[in-house]
């Protein structure tokens, strides 16, 4: 009897589990779904602006809704991969921008249509990040992120300029603070790869001329600026900066991030001083520029109503706001940023003198697999900062078969 | 214990045959048996053997999932194992994942080791010192990753404070190239908790007479560890190498967590020293859309696990021999 | 003197083992800033004052906020789902192959056996590229049918099967009954031994599987608890300290649970079938 309960038992499990499981896709019956995925939140905060844009959204759009897929960014590109693989790719979704060209090769994603926006809607540098190897438009951008130089204010009164004031105040504060590290400097991750061109343009160079076929960072500015980053290295131990949050705890003077950081700063250190100022330059200021774009997948049912629900996210009334969630600064020409106060003074300058990236589909594997590795390194003292890269440039020519 | 089990499979079953029974009942039965295994049979077509042997034809391709796969011969193959500029890190990744097998795998047996021989010589609270030594074990590998990140912080994690007690230097465990992988295998050891059940269950089944023997014929509690107790438990130790050596060379979830957020897990950890071999194989499948090259390390992982646990059977028949 | 010193020596190594699950569930409890303490403390205690200062602040964050209250809900559905399931599966199989004879039984075994030992990590591509040809890609049961049988746990069930004396079936088959009644009448409540260290070893394995969810699934509505505390790790701000001690907090009780009702079975379990999870 008891084992007749039993089976009873198990199979009702199994039944309400599989519905449980089965129900995820099935909400679309009425009225049609528009699934968008972007990256995870930065801030608990940041996901409720995007829940009131979404919300406004299906307000002005009766019958539809809206679904928001929130992926961490390491996992992003992998994940949308093997979604695209599946054909269960979303209607919209953040794309990298590396990867914008290499999409529209493929057919993954669809081009702009014809007159989706007035000219001067949005800043050119920004949409030219979406341009395909034909010349042609496949998204729209939806925020523009640079980094620059947060500072403690309580050890570093006046921030550095110039490379040569940098290496000086860094190593004046260890001096004072032996406990302290000047700056959190970089490490040779995917991460510390995606920040240096930004330093090298401080010294007038690229990273690579994708169309002319030519990889620049073996070249001066480049060896400068790894050398810059070793340089500073022994007023700013590891052994200091790697610990957790090493400038928030007030044991680093600078460390170099982004406008996201801002916000989460102030609500978990509320004690700490601190400002943002440009990256110090060697030549001329210069800084590199990030952001998302946000493209419309082939595979969709909804393509109207997926570039309704972009434009939507780039309009004069939200960008401020979405950039904002999303870490960055409006990319439409008429939004205000949200935020206000020095720090954005500095991000708003930097992005004015801002270098895109290499737009190349092999780009993620180069920063990750070679860049990286190359400026480890240099700055673990196993190779000279013109060898690292010299040696990471041949590299680099012998995987694209380039010669320059 | 799995291994010696196998060797008495499949003929000897005892099943119910002494009575003859009706050709119809017999009929039955062949239909009955098949229904029975079917399921488990469909799955091990569709989930077990058509991937096996897909992941075979797609190691010889060039493939991204998304688009229909390249013939490309031995291409993969050889780029891997000789194109440094494809592949600038595989021969790390392999050097990595020995390094950490060579020390994990002797760390995680001494440590079980020791933990047993000593949960076994108590009397009073040893089902209570078994199961708290055990608690690591059923730990989810992320929870693992995430409390062992934040025990190996230089400055505020607890490893760096308990050495300094003993005026040992704390280190920079994650960040410094040499100390990852001991690092990583003190993880390990300290998941040890299967092989100290296993042994455990090993010492149980020494007779006492021979311990009993050894200590009469003058034999101290070490010579009789050497003598008796380490030989007796050799087929133990021999299983628990095989299987501990398969599952360091496999080894991911760890390292994809400790090294996770701000682009660390891309590169596996500074210059690359937690770069694992699987890490290595996931990035290459799903970070940079390269599935072809993706299934032929995995065969080449495959290879080398078949080689590994062979040399480790020819080691004990020599020593035995 | 002796016994002194191998209680000590125990006494140590089990500090070893469980001293970080206290310093995880320490740091939990701890107010933000609180966790940046010079001297890491064992107490959530104010970093200036000294003074007791706990808090359940971070596990609602991480249950409302960063999905854990839903991932936990999610790892309990698949478990709750596949568990059962996969028992059924190999017990069935194993049944079969312990005591139906039918033509082409034992190659069949063999050819199983044989299965086991291909490495997990050579299937996992192509196992996902079926899973996505049968549309199961990103949702439950794409969690649930690639895990829903095991050769290993075939084999195990199938050797404590042929240990149960063949008499006491032969009497019920003469009585008239069916295979299926021997089965679920005779078969499996002799078999509780091993039916529960099968169940046990699965939940743990499945409980605790990052791999395969973190390759299978995308929508975070989906995610199981591992994958969500992974993304806790990975998230932008760094992985606070503090929340992710919340979430492996989370993730690691139920298992410790488990573990101290079912001590007894999983112990012996473990030393019974070799098993490494």
């Amino acid at each position: 009897m008891s084992r007749t309960i039993a089976g009873v038992t198990v199979t009702a499990a199994l039944l309400a589990g599989l519905t449980a499981c089965g129900g995820g896709g099935m909400d679309a019956a009425e009225g049609r779904t528009l699934t968008y995925w972007t990256y995870q939140d930065r801030t608990p905060q940041a996901g409720q602006v995007i829940e009131k844009i979404r919300k406004d959204f299906e307000k002005t759009n009766p019958g539809v809704s809206v679904k928001i897929v929130k992926i961490p960014k390491d996992d992003y590109n992998t994940k949308l991969g093997s979604a695209v693989a599946a054909k269960t790719a979303p209607d919209a979704g953040v794309l990298d921008q590396p990867l914008v060209s290499k999409y529209a090769l493929d057919g993954t994603i669809k081009e702009v249509p014809a007159g989706l926006f007035p000219d001067g809607t949005y800043f050119k540098g920004a949409l030219d990040t979406n341009l395909g190897s034909d010349g042609k438009y496949y998204g729209l951008p939806v925020d523009q992120i640079g980094v620059a130089l947060f500072y403690n204010k309580k050890l570093v009164p006046s921030p550095p300029r110039t490379w040569d004031e940098l290496k000086q105040v860094a190593a004046q504060v260890h001096q004072a603070h032996p406990d302290v590290a000047g700056m959190v400097v970089p490490k040779g991750d995917g991460y510390g790869a995606w920040m240096f061109p930004g330093v090298v343009a401080g010294a007038g160079g690229e990273m690579a001329d994708v169309p002319g076929k030519k990889i620049l960072f073996d070249q001066p500015p480049a060896v400068e600026a790894l050398q810059l980053w070793a340089d500073l290295l022994p007023s700013s131990p590891r052994k200091i900066t790697d610990s957790d949050k090493p400038f928030e705890n007030g044991l680093a003077a600078m460390q170099i991030s982004g406008p996201w950081d801002v916000p989460t700063i102030r609500e978990q250190f509320p004690d700490l001083d601190f400002s943002v100022a440009p990256l110090p330059y060697k030549t001329a200021p210069a800084g590199n520029i990030g952001g998302e774009n946000s493209v419309v997948f082939s595979t969709t049912k909804n393509a109207d109503l997926a570039w309704k629900w972009l434009l939507f996210l780039g309009n004069a009334a939200n960008n401020g706001a979405v950039a904002d969630a999303a870490g960055g600064f409006p990319v439409n020409t008429r939004a205000t940023p949200v935020g206000t106060g020095p720090e954005n003074e500095a991000f708003l300058a930097q992005l004015k003198v801002a270098h895109a990236r290499p737009a190349m589909p092999q780009w993620i594997q180069i920063n990750d697999e070679i860049i990286a590795p190359a400026i480890e390194s240099a700055l673990s003292g196993k190779a000279t900062p013109r060898q690292a890269l010299t040696d990471a440039a041949a590299k680099t020519r012998a995987l694209l078969g380039w010669n320059g | 214990m799995a291994a010696p089990a196998l060797a008495d499979t499949p003929t000897a079953a005892p099943g119910p045959r002494r009575r003859p029974r009706r050709p119809d009942a017999r009929r039955r039965d062949h239909l009955v048996g098949w229904l029975l295994v079917a399921p488990a049979v469909a799955y091990f077509l569709v989930f077990l053997l058509y991937p096996a042997l897909s992941a075979l034809y797609y190691s010889f391709t060039d493939w991204d999932l998304r688009t229909p796969a390249r013939w490309v011969g031995l291409a993969n193959y050889a780029d891997l194992l000789f194109d440094d500029v494809k592949y600038p890190h595989f021969w790390k990744s392999v050097r990595v994942t020995l390094q950490y097998t060579l020390i994990a795998v002797p760390l995680t047996l001494v440590t079980a080791l020791v933990q047993a021989l000593l949960v076994n010589a108590v009397r009073r609270g040893s089902n209570a010192f078994r199961l708290l030594l055990f608690l690591p074990v059923v730990t989810a590998e992320a929870a693992v990753g995430a409390i062992w990140r934040w025990l190996y912080d230089p400055r505020y994690g607890l490893v760096n404070s308990v050495l300094e007690l003993f005026g040992i230097p704390g280190q920079n465990w994650l960040n410094t190239p040499e100390l990852v992988v001991p690092a990583l295998a003190f993880v390990s050891a300290w998941q040890c908790g299967i092989s100290m059940i296993i042994y455990l269950a090993g010492l149980k089944g020494i007779p006492t007479a021979i311990i009993e023997a050894a200590t009469i014929d003058g034999a101290g509690p070490l010579q009789r560890l050497r003598r008796v107790v380490m030989p007796m438990l050799r087929p133990t130790t021999f299983y628990l190498a095989v299987t501990g050596v398969i599952a360091a060379l496999q080894v991911f979830g760890l390292v994809y967590v400790i090294f996770s957020g701000a682009g660390r897990s891309v590169t596996g950890g500074p210059e690359q020293a937690g770069l694992t071999y699987v890490l290595h194989l996931y990035l290459f499948a799903f970070r940079y859309d390269a599935m072809g090259a993706a299934c032929a390390m995995s065969f080449v992982l495959l290879v080398l696990i078949v080689i590994v646990t062979a040399l480790q059977f020819r080691f004990v028949r020599q020593e035995a021999a | 003197m002796r016994r002194a010193s191998i209680y000590l020596a125990l006494v140590l190594l089990v500090a070893v083992s469980v001293v970080p699950f206290l310093w995880m569930v320490a740091t939990s409890l701890k107010h933000g800033q609180d966790i940046y303490t010079k001297v890491p403390s064992l107490l959530p205690l104010d970093r200036r004052t000294g003074a007791w200062a706990a808090t359940l602040e971070n596990y609602a964050y991480v249950l409302q906020v960063g999905g854990l209250g839903r991932a936990f809900l999610n790892s309990a559905w698949v478990c709750l789902v596949l568990v059962p399931a996969k028992l059924l599966v190999d017990a069935l199989a194993a049944y079969a192959f312990a005591r139906i004879r039918f033509p082409g039984r034992d190659t069949l075994f063999v050819v199983l056996l044989g299965g086991m030992m291909v490495p997990a990590v050579t299937l996992l591509i192509p196992r996902l590229h079926v899973t996505q040809a049968l549309g199961m890609f990103d949702s439950g049961w794409g969690l649930i049918l690639p895990n829903v049988a095991s050769v290993l746990d075939i084999f195990l069930l199938r050797q404590f099967f042929l240990s149960i004396p063949a008499e006491l079936e032969e009497a019920a088959l003469i009585d008239g009954a069916g295979r299926m009644q021997i089965f679920w009448r005779v078969v499996l409540p002799l078999s509780t031994p091993v039916l529960s260290v099968v169940t046990i070893t699965s939940f743990l394995f499945h409980w605790n599987d990052l791999v395969w969810p973190l390759v299978v699934l995308n929508d975070p509505d989906l995610y199981t608890l591992p994958l969500a505390l992974q993304q806790l790790v990975a998230s932008p701000d760094g992985g606070r300290a503090y929340y992710v001690m919340a979430g492996a907090t989370l993730a690691v009780l139920p298992v410790i649970g488990v573990l101290l009702v079912f001590q007894r079975r999983i112990l012996q379990g473990i030393a019974f079938t070799g098993l490494k999870s």
